[in-house]
């Protein structure tokens, strides 16, 4: 089987997957212990109130009709309403709201750790079995065990003990743009335009564009801390991952024969080992990314941003089925477009990758 | 050896060959099982409480079954539905039965000779066993014979429960470290009148000490079987278990694993106060201290109020006494209950939570990867997409989603264990299909086999093939990823207490530890936060070092780790 024919095995597979999801999220949220009136007016709905919610919400149709309605609203991407948190407000308005804050804090969750995680890995490969290997290495195992929830909050408090010039020599609070807050949304209205004109059914923006360096400072300064946490546990992946690469890689034959051939140290790492090295890491910042959609729920609830993880704590907490449902479905359907993007990474990148 | 002529003796003959050793190692073993009789057959009667509450609630399912459809389709479908649901139920505890207990054919052993194939006789004897079950089920249901049976059991618990007040040499009576300051400068009630610090330091060292002694006993018992009583000299098992034994991280992994579960098992003995006097119900029970040279009594939540660690001066920190005398090692948390007990049996809760929950999952990836990789075909399609469905929705997203659904609607289940059952069982759910993935390679190649194409020539039904020489290798795979799922399952169910949705007070759970501290970390009170939280990293790290010493031990040759680097249990899942 060829390596494309493996890749459309794949895709058409999520078809049934994603319709087998939909199912599910049907069955939690229909046939499920929780009745959605009692969540809607209290344990001890009764009455008319609630026979006129049970009519308006469809609970009174067949089952079949409620599942293809609810099949039929999630394929056409037409979620509902909020019922609870941002009652009345639609729940797609809501996510196109909320999704930016999430989707800075995750580029810069898996931005950070590449940049730290994968240095750090090689450092360790490329000096194996010295002290900075082994400060690297373990403090890469303890750092992968680590919570997020105490992470965070140990992280905001040290932070908070530089609040005008801590033992830590320096004020985090004044460092760089000043903010008032540790937690908090960032704001992302750093740049943009003002004028916009619909082309079809796009908004094409027109001019007035405009970027704000202090707000995009302020914006980063905020996220920081709430990445690093969020990316903690993929940069000690990426870390030892890093160190395994280069290790396997140090040893293979094309470096013995680039050595035999009597090319320079810097040479062989810059152009031999590095290279090579990166390719088992493609996968894995794709499955870290996938990682960060659950971690994204106890970080965001710590450090206070409005984005789609603590939409979805607070609608599940206060009972808002149909927000709760959505985000599901949205944070799968992410999972599974990444799952295939990832798989095709794999068959553009690496020609080995066959299977039958 | 000497034994090696008669490959024929049975392991009774090889012992009464040579009995010494194996009577050393048994008297040995009395004797530590004696000294903590009364906490062993403790722990029997909450097994078998537990198991008596799982045959029930499966006991309920029929009924609860036909109740449901019911409601839907009417009464006579309904009980349709309970009858049909109760033989199903009676023929998997058959089968069961019949593969567990009953070795060869009963049907035979009574007399029978039914000329018949292999497959047509087994499953005769399935029935039959199923038809054995029935009578007894109905006879335990149908008075007299339920009034017999219950005090039968009710019986068998009260005697257990005499012997399981016998002392025991961890027990906190024997040794005490309640007690009160004298007007004289010395202690009251303590053991030998030390201070109740050094009385309770010493008995966790009993304890760690009889753990150890204990574990030390039975790795001597299985090397003493090794050198003396097994058939053959050497087995590949004794090369893996020669790896681990020169794996030092795969021990050091070991070793906190083991005293995580020690802290879990001996949590009663552990914390310096009684959890039911100072944690459950402080107000209904006293303790004696000085105040002013007189001895006076007071209630543990009175004097708890006073013993608030909630920041500034009054907090009582790490290794401290209270201002009443009670020894606190790990200080009090913001209400003044003692946080060292709270950790343990703390640790209690999570170790039962990741053991059900990995448990179960084991059990069900196992049995799926048997069938998946003998069958292949269709099943193993099906089986894959219904695992890439639940592996594609963000477990911590769909664990938080239904502990909350189930919470909210009052579920039943949901005040077991304060819901601590309801979430292993999520959790089981949930990551079934990640373990059964990870396997599945294996439990391909496995079946791929000579041996396994033998056992089918042979005409060995697919059930004792899948059993006897597929099994044992695939499970000593998924012994390593359950030892790096545990970390994970302890992790999220720490971080959903955290939110407040895991387990409900007043079950100890380390996150929730971490929620009431939260806001005093930058305080004097910051031990409240930090401690589970370096605890949590060590337990995490211990199982994912164990994990990797298993990996490394069954197979030198994957170490790299490329393959399953997201195996790791991570604080990424929460």
């Amino acid at each position: 089987m060829s390596r494309w024919h493996y890749f459309f095995k794949r895709v058409l597979l999520s078809i049934p997957v994603l319709f087998l999801v939909m199912t599910l999220i049907f069955v939690i949220l229909r046939l499920g212990p929780l009745d959605p009136v009692a969540s809607l007016l209290g344990p001890e709905a009764s009455g008319a109130q609630a026979e006129q919610i049970r009519e308006s919400l469809g609970l009174n149709e067949p089952l079949w009709q409620q599942y293809l309605d609810f099949m039929w609203g999630l394929i056409t991407l037409d979620l509902g309403q909020s019922w609870a948190v941002y009652s009345g407000r639609n729940v797609i308005d809501l996510v196109y709201i909320f999704a930016p804050r999430t989707i800075w804090l995750g580029f810069w969750a898996v931005l950070l750790p590449l940049f730290i995680g994968i240095p750090l890995g090689f450092y360790a490969g490329l000096n194996p079995n010295s002290w900075g290997d082994y400060v690297a290495s373990f403090g890469g195992i303890v750092w992968l065990a680590m919570p997020n929830f105490w992470l965070a909050i140990m992280v905001l408090a040290v932070l908070r003990q530089t609040q005008g010039g801590g033992f830590l020599g320096f004020d985090w609070y004044t460092f760089g743009p000043e903010v008032n807050s540790l937690i908090g949304t960032p704001p992302l209205d750093f740049a943009g335009a003002t004028d916009w004109t619909t082309l079809w059914l796009l908004s094409v923006p027109t001019g007035g564009f405009y970027f704000d360096f202090g707000t995009l400072a302020v914006a980063i300064k905020v996220i920081l801390p709430a990445a690093i946490v969020l990316g903690s546990a993929s940069m000690a992946t990426e870390l030892r991952i890093g160190r395994t690469a280069i290790l396997e890689t140090k040893n293979s034959n094309y470096v013995e024969t680039a050595k035999a051939k009597g090319l320079s140290g810097r040479v062989i790492v810059w152009k031999h080992v590095f290279r090579n090295a990166l390719i088992p890491l493609v996968p894995i910042i794709t499955n870290e990314a996938l990682l960060l959609l659950g971690g994204s729920v106890i970080v965001e609830v710590i450090f206070g941003i409005n984005g789609l993880g603590r939409l979805f704590f607070l609608a599940a907490v206060q009972g808002d089925l149909p927000l709760a449902g959505s985000l599901i479905f949205i944070f799968t359907l992410i999972t599974i477009s990444l799952n295939i993007i990832q798989d095709l990474l794999y068959t553009l990148l690496d020609p080995r990758v066959g299977y039958d | 050896m000497s034994y090696d002529e008669h490959d024929d003796e049975t392991f009774r003959e090889r012992i009464d060959a040579n009995p010494r050793p194996a009577l050393i190692w048994i008297v040995g073993l009395i004797v530590l099982l004696a000294v903590e009789l009364g906490r062993i057959v403790d722990g029997i009667i909450a097994l078998g409480g537990a198991i008596r509450f799982a045959l029930s609630g499966i006991a309920a399912g029929p009924s609860w079954i036909g109740d449901n459809v019911a409601g839907t389709l009417g009464s006579a479908v309904g009980t349709g539905a309970m009858i049909l649901t109760a033989l199903l139920l009676l023929a998997i505890a058959g089968s069961l039965v019949k593969t567990i207990f009953v070795p060869g054919s009963p049907l035979k052993r009574l007399g029978y000779d039914i000329d018949q194939t292999k497959q047509t006789i087994d499953l005769l004897d399935r029935l039959f066993l199923t038809a054995i079950l029935a009578v007894i089920a109905l006879l335990a249901i149908t008075s007299p014979f339920s009034g017999v049976l219950e005090s039968g059991i009710n019986g068998l618990t009260r005697g257990l429960e005499s012997v399981s007040s016998l002392p025991t040499i961890t027990g906190r009576e024997t040794i005490s470290n309640e007690g009160h300051r004298t007007p004289g400068g010395g202690w009251e009630g303590t053991f030998l009148g030390l201070s109740p610090a050094w009385a309770w330091a010493l008995r966790v060292l009993v304890v760690y000490a009889y753990a150890f002694v204990a574990l030390a006993w039975l790795w001597k018992g299985y090397t003493i079987f090794r050198e003396h009583y097994r058939e053959a000299d050497w087995t590949p098992r004794d090369d893996s278990i020669n790896r681990f034994r020169n794996h030092y991280w795969g021990i050091f992994g070991l070793i906190i694993v083991f005293m995580f579960v020690v802290m879990a098992i001996w949590a009663p003995a552990l914390g310096p106060v009684d959890a039911e006097h100072n944690l459950y119900s402080p107000y209904e029970h006293e303790f004696e201290y000085l105040d002013d040279d007189t001895v006076v009594s007071t209630t543990h939540g009175t004097a708890n109020l006073q013993s608030q660690s909630q920041g500034g001066e009054s907090t009582i920190g790490l290794m401290s006494y209270d201002d009443f005398d009670r020894w606190a090692p790990f200080g009090t948390n913001q209400d003044g209950k003692d946080l060292f007990t709270f950790l343990v049996f703390g640790a209690r809760t999570s170790l039962v939570i990741g053991v059900t929950a990995i448990g179960l999952a084991t059990a069900i990836a196992l049995a799926m990867s048997l069938i998946t990789a003998y069958y292949k075909g269709l099943v193993d399609t099906l089986t894959i997409i219904t695992s890439d469905t639940i592996i594609s929705i963000p477990a911590f997203l769909l664990v938080l989603l239904l502990s909350v659904i189930f919470q909210q609607a009052n579920h039943p289940i949901a005040d077991v264990y304060n819901g601590g059952l309801l979430l292993a069982l999520i959790f089981a759910g949930i990551y079934w299909p990640g373990l059964w993935r990870s396997i599945r390679g294996p439990s391909l190649q496995v079946a791929e086999q000579e041996w396994v194409d033998a056992a089918k020539s042979y005409g060995q039904t697919p059930a004792m093939t899948m059993r006897k020489h597929m099994a044992p290798y695939i499970a000593t795979y998924i012994m390593i990823y359950a030892s790096l799922l545990l970390g994970g399952v302890i992790i999220a169910t720490a971080a959903l207490s955290f939110l407040g949705l895991g387990i409900n007070p007043p079950t100890p759970e380390w996150g929730r530890m971490v929620s009431d501290g939260r806001s005093y970390v930058s305080t004097t009170s910051w031990h409240i936060a930090t401690i589970p939280g370096i605890m949590i990293v060590f337990v995490v790290t211990g199982f994912n070092a164990l994990g990797d010493g298993i990996r490394d031990a069954m197979d030198p040759e994957s170490d790299t780790g490329t393959s399953d680097a997201g195996a790791a249990a991570s604080g990424g899942g929460g």
